[in-house]
């Protein structure tokens, strides 16, 4: 049986996207399990529970951190982006448009979060070489595109962006 | 057999490197899988799973579970109707395959467990957190028995039986002789004699497996929404189990994270999380966490193959034999066979090879582990990894060069169709082409000479080749000679609404194989629209055809086949209305631009929304003898079974002081005959590739001695990353098929089925300068075995 | 504190990145979770005269980019990009890591090999460990349950110090088959001075091979690295697990110690040559 303080709820604000938001949760709720079901935020995907796959990567204060290893009040106070805040307007990003015109996915499970491990990597590095882009997304399990289509939609990306 | 004939569409859009209409979505993290469906008031359930290989169950204790806050029902095999409690297998004696064990998997286990983390009871909570607290509480107590987790040690006498019933562990046990294998031993100047094992994989979907299961009493309506790739059998099959009609269950496979054989499967999981629905009235999801995923779902490709080949001093090929033992775990893959596993192994181990004489066994053996299920390529790249190791070996004992001595046993171009040893016919292909296009990328004669000067230098560097058949989309009897009780036609529903725009339903469901693009492509060209004009719906059985699932490589030959069938119905049907309103004999008409239009570029005649008019509320109630509206069924099945051909060649370089292996270049020319999409192809060849690496160098799932899994996470169970997986070089040929519709041919399990044979050779090759005997004969090729095997090849000198 | 010293079975959530994968699966299950991300005066670094302050709570990824660390301790630096990935390393500290303990990871490799100072503080006070006492068995450090791990000082070495580091993992950023850290001292005629080696993933804990270090002393000759490999390698007592045996990582030692050490005196030697 579980300590009474398992079921304790706190309010919670974040936020979401560029949007506030203001939710009471669990304490024992996984961020990844909050995005998810408390924010309807389903396109942030859960592939392994314990921090090896990065499906359920997003950006919290700028930095990419796996939403499976954090309890949701540990958000309290702080930015976080998803997949969702990505497009504008229902318009890809440079960075989607690239995954799409490389076929950088398949089954599209795992995409989110090579979305947002790479939205990390383009910010803090915005020309990175091929060995750079592999050795940021090797945290990112991708089981369907062997990933080299993933590879050339982000040197895309930021090969777009260096145009602009 | 002859080809149906179907004049050619417009082909603009078959064979071009279209972008996915699958895309955005995803990308806008819109997807929707079985997780992301919402329905009011579901509860979720937990498995409590055995932590036993084997044991008897004394008795399950389900009181604190059932007083713990948020539970609904606590499920153990009593609590499950009569009907309900097992996944039967029962052989057809009927079936051409050899005979096979009755096979009872328990739901929610029996008396015994077989092996750690079979279901032993199931909780219904209102959410996961809740459900998995109840499930600790769950007290079982177990006697645990002597369990057998080596596939070798099970078929020796006095083994312990994971069956007692069977008598023996052999769930099968088929073998065969064609031609005159006896003699050719005799003849021969070289044999090599050699044994070969494979790791146990996982097939590892990034989306673990789930359902969602919705009971309305009130109509008898089962609904249930699944991560599978074959939701027709899944209904079935629940009905059958459930005892429910069909027509009153309904499966929907929503968008599919991936399924690589494992979701081509029925589940214990699935028929408990139906039940549950059932008892408790909620809607009851379940998503199974990775944990559950790599201990209890399937494993695959587990063999211990030995096997001799018996060649001329001209390194011609006399004779093969091969004894294949696959590892099937406890209880059988449902509702097909187990048996698949060596069965496909033992049959492919042929390969490109013009082979007189094969003798083969293919034995299947229960041992307490998760049961062996499909994952990609099947037994495919074993026999791959036999048949080319033993021709590297053979090649090095005849001082031959390896790829000249392929080249000198492959079917030639002009021996098609070719029936090989076991009977397949071989109908088009280019092997020969494959490999000297390979080698001609790989620049071989500058390989080799690098290969010296780097070897004086102390740096071992290899090359090594693996060319293949890869046997797709079987027919209905095709399916049967492999032992699988399995359809192998596809039906297609082509409808014109009456704005003239096109919905394609099909049986076939995608999770990654991009159907949404390419089967659009083939019917936008065979009606002669944009593919912004076509749209293709899947999964959902209460809307599509009867389908047999995505898996064995088969949707684009079979799913595309028939809707390119359909479409060419549609299209004369289409042609024949706008005849009688215009006419313009038919055969003066085509599809063009979204318009029936004069041939040979001449002007539209009338839009397809004016055909679309005619067809569905002509002036006056006059259908002039069409039958009202614009919707044509086809189902095509193709013959009985279609061969792509493909060559792999790796280079690699050896560290011989820690026996990592690192991969340099990777080349695969592929031939899959007609491509519809070849950005698609090569999307699934690079993919391919990448699990074929993980099978070869990384992937393996270990049980120790007693039949305990000591591989239950991701970082235990080591799947290839971005740093492990070189780009693909990748060259085409095209040999259409002369008997599928547009001459496709299956390829999406290819890229897997030759790294680990062209992998192991490559660093054969490079050890090669250390001694007489390269033993590189085991997969995955960790660095503890490659040093092992650079030892071992050092003593050998 | 209070709460550690009240709740005998509460444990500190650090990062997170080895203790939540723990609670997922279901194989940990402490009575109480105390949250320290939020203590800022725990993420620090400053360098200040012989040596370099860590606050615990300071992520892998501040280390691997910080430019103070990147001139004063190089080591440092490199050893914390080859933690996990860079999701891991934007959440996971200094300190999580040293107290979780991994035998193969590389904060204990490092702090042991550089002999840091481990400050821990209870609501009786605080006190200092030294890294190679911190360590009393695998996965097991000196930190008593009412404790928190609360800074890491490393001493800063001489210039003429040179570090190597060789590890073999399966895959980039899984954790070590064996690891092997050294810092070289050198005098002024490029004579070796000082050698510490330490090593991962070869014992329960993290080891320093003395007695490789010991030989290698004002010498530059080739066959002392050999032989220093071959001590490091009868030094070590590994186990087996599912990524190796206890025999090959033995051999491990051996040849990475070997590398690690090369990249010290190659260097020496590249260096000599061109003086001369």
């Amino acid at each position: 049986m579980r300590d009474e303080s398992f079921t304790e709820r706190r309010t919670i604000r974040i936020v979401v996207n560029g949007v506030e938001a203001e939710r009471e949760v669990g304490v024992r709720k996984l961020l990844a399990d909050f995005i998810r079901e408390d924010l309807s935020l389903t396109g942030t995907h859960l592939g392994c529970e314990h921090g090896v796959c990065g499906a359920c990567t997003v950006i919290l204060d700028g930095q990419s951190v796996r939403s499976c290893l954090m309890l949701a009040v540990q958000a309290e106070g702080c930015a976080l982006e998803t997949v969702e805040g990505l497009a504008s307007d229902g318009k890809l990003s440079p960075l989607q448009e690239a995954f799409r015109e490389e076929h950088a996915l398949q089954c599209g499970f795992c995409t989110s979060g090579f979305l947002m491990t790479a939205r990390e990597l383009l910010k803090d590095e915005p020309n990175p070489d091929e060995q750079q882009v592999r050795e940021v997304i090797s945290g990112n399990l991708c089981r369907c595109t062997g990933y080299a289509n993933i590879v050339s939609a982000i040197m895309r990306a930021a090969a777009t962006r260096g145009v602009k | 057999m002859a080809a149906v004939q179907i004049p050619a569409g417009t082909g603009k859009l078959v064979g071009a490197r279209v972008r996915r209409v699958e895309d955005a979505r995803v990308l806008l993290g819109k997807s929707q899988f079985v997780d992301d469906v919402r329905l009011p008031g579901t509860v979720s359930i937990a498995f409590v799973r055995s932590p036993y290989a084997h044991a008897r169950i004394l008795k399950i204790d389900t009181t604190a579970a059932r007083a713990n806050p948020g539970v609904l029902a606590v499920l153990t095999y009593e609590d499950l109707p009569e009907l309900s409690r097992a996944l039967r297998l029962e052989w057809d004696p009927a079936m051409p395959s050899a005979p096979h064990k009755l096979v009872e998997w328990p739901v929610l286990a029996h008396e015994k467990v077989r092996f750690v983390g079979e279901a032993v009871a199931a909780i219904v909570a209102e959410d996961r957190y809740l459900a998995e607290d109840a499930a600790e509480l769950v007290e079982v107590d177990y006697d645990p028995l002597e369990a057998v987790a080596d596939m070798e040690r099970a078929i020796e006498p006095g083994a312990p039986l994971v069956h007692q019933e069977w008598g023996d562990n052999i769930l099968q046990a088929a073998g065969a002789e064609f031609g005159p294998v006896a003699s050719a031993f005799e003849a021969a100047d070289v044999v090599i004699s050699e044994r070969f094992s494979t790791g146990r994989h996982a097939a590892l979907p990034l989306e673990p497996r789930g359902c969602l299961a919705s009971y309305e009493a009130a109509a008898d309506l089962l609904t249930m929404w699944s991560s599978t790739q074959i939701p027709h059998i899944l209904r079935t099959n629940l009905a059958a189990i459930l005892g429910a009609a069909e027509n009153r269950v309904r499966v929907i496979a929503p968008d599919v994270g991936g399924g690589f054989g494992l979701k081509a499967h029925v589940f214990p999981e699935d028929i408990v999380t139906a039940l549950a629905a059932r008892i408790t009235g909620r809607p009851v999801k379940w998503i199974e966490d990775r944990r559950e995923n790599l201990i209890a779902s399937m494993h695959a490709k587990h063999q211990i193959v030995t096997a001799s080949l018996a060649l001329d001093r001209d390194g011609m090929i006399l004779g093969l034999r091969a004894r294949c033992l696959s590892d099937i775990g406890a209880y059988t893959e449902f509702p097909f066979s187990s048996g698949l596993e060596a069965g496909v192994a033992a049959a492919a181990m042929p390969g490109p090879y013009k082979i007189p004489a094969y003798q083969f066994e293919a034995i299947s053996i229960a041992t307490n582990k998760a049961t062996v299920g499909a994952y990609r390529g099947v037994g495919m790249p074993i026999a791959v990894f036999v048949m080319e190791r033993l021709i590297d070996i053979a090649a090095r004992r005849l001082a031959i060069d390896p790829a000249e001595l392929r080249m000198r046993n492959m079917i030639r171009r002009e021996d098609h169709p070719y029936t090989n040893v076991v009977g397949f016919q071989i109908e088009s292909g280019s092997h020969r082409e494959a490999l000297a296009k390979a080698l001609e990328m790989l620049g071989y004669e500058e390989f080799r000479a690098r290969q010296t000067a780097l070897r004086s230098r102390g740096r071992y560097i290899g090359v090594g080749i693996a060319s293949y058949i890869e046997t797709t989309a079987p027919s209905t009897a095709g399916w049967m000679m492999l032992g699988m009780r399995m359809g192998g036609y596809e039906t297609a529903t082509v409808r014109v609404d009456r704005a003239g725009k096109v919905t394609v339903l099909v049986g076939t469901h995608s999770h990654g194989q991009s159907h949404r693009t390419t089967f659009a492509q083939i019917a936008a060209d065979e009606l002669g629209v944009s593919l912004d004009d076509v749209r293709i719906e899947f999964g959902d059985t209460a809307k599509v055809p009867y389908g047999w699932g995505t898996g064995g490589s088969r949707s684009a030959v079979v799913g595309g086949g028939a809707t390119m069938k359909a479409s060419a119905v549609m299209r004369e049907k289409i042609l024949r209305i706008a005849s009688r309103a215009t006419e313009i004999p038919t055969d003066h008409l085509e599809l063009r631009d979204g318009a029936v239009a004069r041939k040979s570029g001449g002007e539209a005649v009338m839009s397809l929304a004016e055909v679309a008019r005619l067809a569905y509320l002509p002036p006056g109630g006059n259908f002039a003898g069409e039958q009202p509206g614009l919707e044509v069924a086809e189902t095509y099945e193709p013959p009985l079974m279609t061969h792509a051909n493909s060559t792999h060649i790796v280079t690699v370089e050896v560290d011989t002081g820690t026996g990592q292996v690192r991969l340099d270049r990777y080349i695969v020319v592929e031939d899959c005959g007609t491509m519809i999409n070849p950005m698609v192809v090569d999307g699934q060849i690079q993919g391919g590739v990448a699990q074929g690496i993980g099978s070869a160098m990384l992937e393996q799932i270990v049980y120790d001695g007693d039949g305990q899994i000591l591989t239950g996470t991701l970082m235990d169970y080591l799947a290839p990353t971005a740093t492990d997986v070189p780009r693909v070089e990748i060259a085409h040929l095209e040999s259409p098929s002369p008997y599928t519709l547009g001459g496709i041919k299956g390829m999406g399990e290819g890229g897997a089925i030759a790294p680990p044979g062209a992998i192991a050779n490559a660093v054969a090759d490079a050890l090669a300068p250390l001694g007489a005997r390269v033993d590189v004969n085991e997969i995955p090729l960790t660095p503890e075995r490659v040093a092992a095997t650079i030892a071992k090849t050092r003593n050998s000198k | 504190m209070r709460m550690l010293a009240e709740q005998p079975d509460a444990k500190i959530l650090a990062g997170g990145q080895s203790l939540m994968p723990m609670l997922n699966l279901r194989v940990a299950a402490p009575a109480a979770l105390v949250d320290i991300n939020r203590v800022a005066e725990l993420s620090f670094i400053e360098v200040d005269g012989g040596e370099i302050r860590i606050g615990a709570m300071t992520r892998h990824r501040a280390l691997e980019t910080s430019p103070e660390i990147r001139a004063a301790l190089p080591i440092l630096a490199r050893g914390a990009l080859e933690i996990g990935h860079l999701a891991i390393r934007n959440r996971g500290t200094i300190g999580g890591s040293l107290v979780h303990a991994d035998p193969a990871a590389e904060w204990p490799l490092l702090a042991v090999l550089l002999d840091a100072k481990l400050v821990a503080r209870s609501t009786h006070g605080a006190r200092t460990i030294a890294a190679r006492e911190f360590f009393p068995g695998p996965l097991t450090s000196a930190i008593e349950p009412d404790e928190i791990l609360t800074e890491i000082r490393f001493p800063i070495l001489p210039a003429a110090t040179r570090f190597g580091f060789a590890e073999i993992c399966r895959r980039r950023g899984d954790f070590a088959i064996v690891a092997v850290a050294c810092a070289i001292g050198f005098d002024s005629r490029n004579h070796c001075v000082s050698a510490e080696i330490s090593i991962g993933g070869a014992n329960p804990t993290p080891m320093i091979a003395a007695a490789a270090g010991a030989t290698l002393k004002s010498t530059n000759e080739a066959n002392a690295i050999e032989a220093a490999a071959e001590m490091a390698a009868a030094a070590a007592d590994p186990s087996s697990d599912i990524h190796a045996s206890a025999e090959f990582r033995r051999r491990l030692v051996r040849v990475l110690t070997e590398r690690a050490l090369r990249q010290c005196f190659d260097t020496a030697q590249v260096e000599e040559a061109l003086d001369a």
